[in-house]
């Protein structure tokens, strides 16, 4: 009888364990959001590797698209005048660490081979350069499309981080 | 009534020949050389076909919906490379996919070489932008050397007697 009852106890305290682990890591995982009214995105440097013109053209100009499409802040480009007065203002500063070329034909005629991909650094800082937040960000061509396509799949992870890390204040 | 017959005559020349005349002006040939914003342009989709000229201090683009102007003064920075794009490209090249017996894999093969032109330039309020085109083979630099002749700037200058080889290009992405 007490043995009976001593696994019912451990059966109930398992599936009570199984049951809850997953809210608890869901809460635990969920960070929380700083609050930012506007980025301001700074040229991609890439003073280590060297990186073609378009890529890092397209890297800045994807990105910006990417971060106006979601997020609901106001973004300034480098060097904006307006972007001086912006309250709450978050500084996106990004470096190339990495930079592999692939080869378009190579992927199309293969599949597997001649990807693209760029490993680039980001880092939001306020206005004070205190650092709010960091990460690498990798942005991949494997199949279809051109080069630059690594450029578009980088913009649209890091507006993702973004939108995970920041929340838009009120009156953006 | 000779007077009206002259009037009558001398509308009648001038509805025969304004035809020929108004035509002339209005069909103006476009400017500029046949190129495609890859992206960067404001108010323009990325992956747009236009001409690309120099005009008046004015680096021009213009497509079939608007013209999209940018002063070469404020051209920070102009740098060509070269690329290239399938033969069959498109819609047409996409579909070449499903294409019986891997044809679309050899098609692949078969590519045409492109210059691209990437800019940097400031807007009014001091905002960084960028731009890329792609153009046919030895245009890059032509348009390139027009832009410097305007006020833009180069990070990369041009090598004197080195204009449309490709070994002349700054980098080979």
């Amino acid at each position: 009888m007490t043995r009976i009852l001593g696994r019912g106890v451990a059966i109930f305290l398992v599936s009570f364990a199984a049951f809850t682990a997953p809210a608890l890591r869901a809460q635990e995982k969920q960070p929380v959001k700083m609050k930012a009214s506007a980025i301001r995105v700074a040229m991609i440097e890439s003073n280590e590797i060297k990186l073609p013109a378009e890529f890092q053209v397209s890297l800045y100009e994807d990105l910006i698209q990417q971060l106006q499409k979601k997020g609901g802040f106001h973004i300034y480009r480098e060097g904006d005048r307006n972007s001086e007065n912006a309250a709450d203002l978050v500084t996106l500063r990004t470096t190339v660490r990495g930079f592999k070329e692939g080869s378009e034909r190579l992927r199309q005629v293969t599949t597997v081979a001649g990807a693209t991909s760029i490993d680039v650094h980001c880092a939001f800082t306020d206005k004070d350069g205190k650092t709010l937040l960091e990460r690498d960000i990798k942005g991949n061509v494997r199949f279809f499309g051109g080069n630059l396509r690594a450029t578009y799949d980088f913009a649209k992870k890091t507006a993702q981080v973004v939108r995970d890390n920041f929340s838009p204040t009120a009156g953006t | 009534m000779a007077r009206g017959i002259g009037r009558v005559l001398c509308v009648a020349l001038f509805m025969v020949v304004s035809p020929f005349v108004l035509p002339g002006d209005a069909q103006q040939p476009v400017a500029g050389t046949k190129v495609t914003q890859v992206t960067g342009l404001p108010g323009v989709k990325n992956k747009t076909g236009g001409h690309l000229g120099v005009d008046s201090g004015n680096l021009r683009f213009s497509h079939e919906e608007a013209k999209v102007d940018v002063a070469a003064s404020s051209v920070e920075d102009v740098i060509t490379g070269n690329d290239s794009q399938r033969l069959v490209h498109g819609t047409l090249g996409t579909l070449t996919m499903f294409a019986p017996y891997e044809s679309g894999r050899f098609l692949s093969l078969f590519r045409t070489k492109l210059d691209t032109l990437t800019i940097k330039y400031r807007d009014a309020d001091g905002g960084l932008h960028g731009a890329i085109f792609t153009m046919g083979v030895g245009k890059a630099e032509v348009l390139k050397k027009e832009m410097l002749a305007q006020g833009a700037h180069t990070s990369v200058p041009i090598e004197e007697g080195a204009t449309t080889t490709p070994a002349a290009k700054e980098q080979k992405p």
